[in-house]
């Protein structure tokens, strides 16, 4: 599923793109996975944790993909504390 | 210089080489992809295993390289300016590494132009085979070779002093001393530890291994300094 939503690439040197909800589920679950979550519980939080970021974007035109990124790891954190913490390490391992 | 204690050196150069963090950063994401992407524990092990491969092979090819140009520059004695120029590096990079090693912010990203750090986590991304993981191991060394160059400088000056069969001896454990951080990482990532855990405990005591590595090498320098260079002008006056 895709909002009408404009995603502004981290730091704006690569092009916006749309919202893709497949996109954010699937690294909802890949941090869930990396860190030994069963794979049936990890796909229900990635479809929570993707259900409320969706709510967030409601009304809103563009957004930066930090600011989903933010908003994700906060709703994850409720969660799946560890799955949280991997998932804001993403960016900031390297 | 004794061969224990040019072995020393080299082993010494090597732990310092082992706690710098790109290559063990580089681990820690390749396997958080491949656990990520719902492969099998024996594919997270293939992977990982190829990537310290491919870490390994890169450090010895670095190590017996700068030793081949070094020993046909200058034979099995380099001059004392050569020995200068090492300790010189060694004192540069240690306090360029307690300054700069790891940015002000959050998480471990070191300093390393981003370019590099954008490009290895694309190839992270991308990677599907342990050949490309082999590779990636490969291209983590060369990533973080502003730093790990004074180390190999330094052990590169003592190996070509040694009898050719310690050489080989004296390169080998410059490798496998160099490979420890990433081997523990592996080992945990191979027990089934959660790659959180680990990143926490990175995350820290990253200032610990900023300053034990930018320490390490200051020591390192003030050593072969004295050993070197003050004991071979004293020695000759």
């Amino acid at each position: 599923m895709s909002l009408a939503i404009d995603i502004i690439k981290h730091g704006g040197r690569r092009a916006s793109e749309s919202f893709s909800q497949e996109k954010l589920h699937a690294s909802i679950l890949a941090a869930c996975l990396s860190v030994r979550t069963p794979v049936g519980q990890a796909e229900a939080i990635a479809r929570a944790v993707s259900t409320s970021v969706i709510s967030w974007l409601e009304n809103k035109p563009e957004v930066t993909s930090q600011d989903v990124r933010r908003i994700a790891s906060k709703h994850l954190r409720t969660h799946h504390p560890d799955a949280a913490y991997i998932y804001e390490q993403h960016r900031i391992t390297i | 210089m004794t061969i224990a204690s040019s072995l020393a050196i080299v082993a010494l150069a090597a732990l310092i080489h082992a706690s710098f963090q790109l290559s063990v950063s580089v681990l820690t994401l390749l396997s958080g992809h491949v656990i990520g992407a719902k492969k099998s524990q024996a594919k997270v092990l293939r992977m990982t295993t190829s990537f310290v491969f491919g870490a390994g092979v890169m450090t010895l090819l670095l190590l017996s390289f700068t030793s081949l140009v070094l020993l046909h520059l200058f034979g099995s004695h380099a001059p004392l300016a050569v020995w200068a120029i090492g300790c010189g590096l060694l004192f540069g990079v240690g306090v360029a590494v307690w300054l700069f090693y790891y940015r002000r912010e959050k998480g471990t990203s070191i300093w390393i132009p981003r370019p590099i750090a954008e490009y290895l986590h694309e190839r992270i991304k991308a990677t599907q085979r342990s050949a490309e993981a082999f590779s990636l191991g490969m291209t983590s060394v060369l990533g973080e070779l502003i730093f790990i160059i004074a180390p190999i400088i330094i052990s590169a000056l003592v190996l070509i002093q040694l009898p050719a069969l310690w050489q080989l001896a004296g390169i080998a454990l410059y490798a496998v001393i160099s490979l420890l951080s990433l081997v523990i990482i592996w080992v945990l990532i191979g027990s089934g530890h959660k790659l959180s855990r680990i990143q926490e405990w990175r995350e820290s005591n990253k200032y610990f291994l900023q300053y034990a590595a930018g320490g390490g090498l200051l020591i390192l320098g003030f050593f072969v300094y004295v050993y070197e260079i003050l004991g071979s002008t004293i020695g000759g006056l």
